[in-house]
């Protein structure tokens, strides 16, 4: 290997070692907050056409627990999540002021399309648009923090 | 005497009764009976389309995994379990397009697997 060819190497190494999970400081949170909000998260406008009723909400959580439980606990709250202090960026509480402030289009948007490269997975066509919205009623109404116990996948 | 008068006319009322309930009963038309089938992530057909009115049942079968078949709109939901079959009774009261969803998560196409209905006059 000739001398660039090393040094160019040796330069990516470094690069990737500065690529490391390590928990996003308060600086960095606060920007990506923003922009996410404001910039990359779209359809602020439109509007849930399912509206919140028992058997709607109840909706919501069957469509929730297929598989956003395994990331955000059956609460939407992380309880349960065996891997939640080891994850960067780490995975929010769905009850907190940064999810809710989304509107209920930005949040279909998220279900719909996921946050690069946050890990969110998009679901578009893994769950139908009347299983998503009705996810968006349940993140509406999430019941409280600790009281849907432990994911079933992480009891066994 | 009015007694036995009494008692011809109850029993010939009974006779016709029946025989205009049986009358009934054969007018009615069984439902018509409409297959579908269910698979990873489509049903077939995947169009179907019925008169208004029209009672009919739709039978569901699934040829692998669990699925369900929900028309929203019309407060319809079908459960069918691994490789069973459902039957859901059906009378449209109005015109126009229905979309059913499958309502049991199949897997990775699950938000896909749809049906239109199309009721027409």
């Amino acid at each position: 290997m000739r001398p660039p060819q090393i040094t160019i190497a040796a330069i990516c190494l470094l690069g990737l070692a500065g690529c490391k999970a390590s928990p996003p400081s308060r600086f960095e949170t606060s920007t990506i907050t923003f922009a996410k909000h404001h910039i990359f998260i779209g359809n602020k406008d439109q509007k849930n056409p399912i509206p919140y009723t028992h058997q709607n909400w109840e909706d919501g959580k069957e469509a929730f627990s297929h598989y956003c439980v395994a990331c955000h606990g059956t609460d939407g709250q992380n309880t349960g999540v065996p891997f939640i202090d080891h994850i960067s960026p780490p995975i929010p509480s769905l009850a907190s002021a940064e999810v809710q402030r989304y509107t209920d289009g930005q949040l279909k948007w998220i279900l719909d399309n996921g946050i690069r490269p946050s890990g969110m997975p998009g679901s578009q066509g893994t769950l139908s648009d009347d299983e998503l919205w009705s996810i968006v009623v349940y993140l509406r109404h999430l019941p409280p923090a600790g009281s849907q116990g432990t994911p079933e996948m992480y009891t066994h | 005497m009015k007694t036995k008068l009494l008692l011809l006319l109850l029993l010939a009322g009974f006779v016709s009764a029946g025989a205009f309930s049986t009358h009934i009963i054969h007018a009615q038309e069984a439902p018509k009976r409409i297959e579908i089938t269910a698979k990873r992530f489509a049903y077939e057909p995947g169009e179907i389309t019925l008169k208004k009115g029209q009672p009919v049942v739709l039978v569901i079968k699934s040829l692998d995994v669990a699925h369900g078949l929900r028309f929203r709109e019309l407060n319809l939901n079908a459960k069918i379990n691994k490789g069973g079959s459902a039957e859901l009774p059906l009378t449209p009261d109005k015109t126009g397009d229905f979309v059913a969803h499958c309502s049991v998560f199949c897997g990775s196409g699950h938000g896909g697997m749809m049906l239109t209905l199309h009721v027409v006059d």
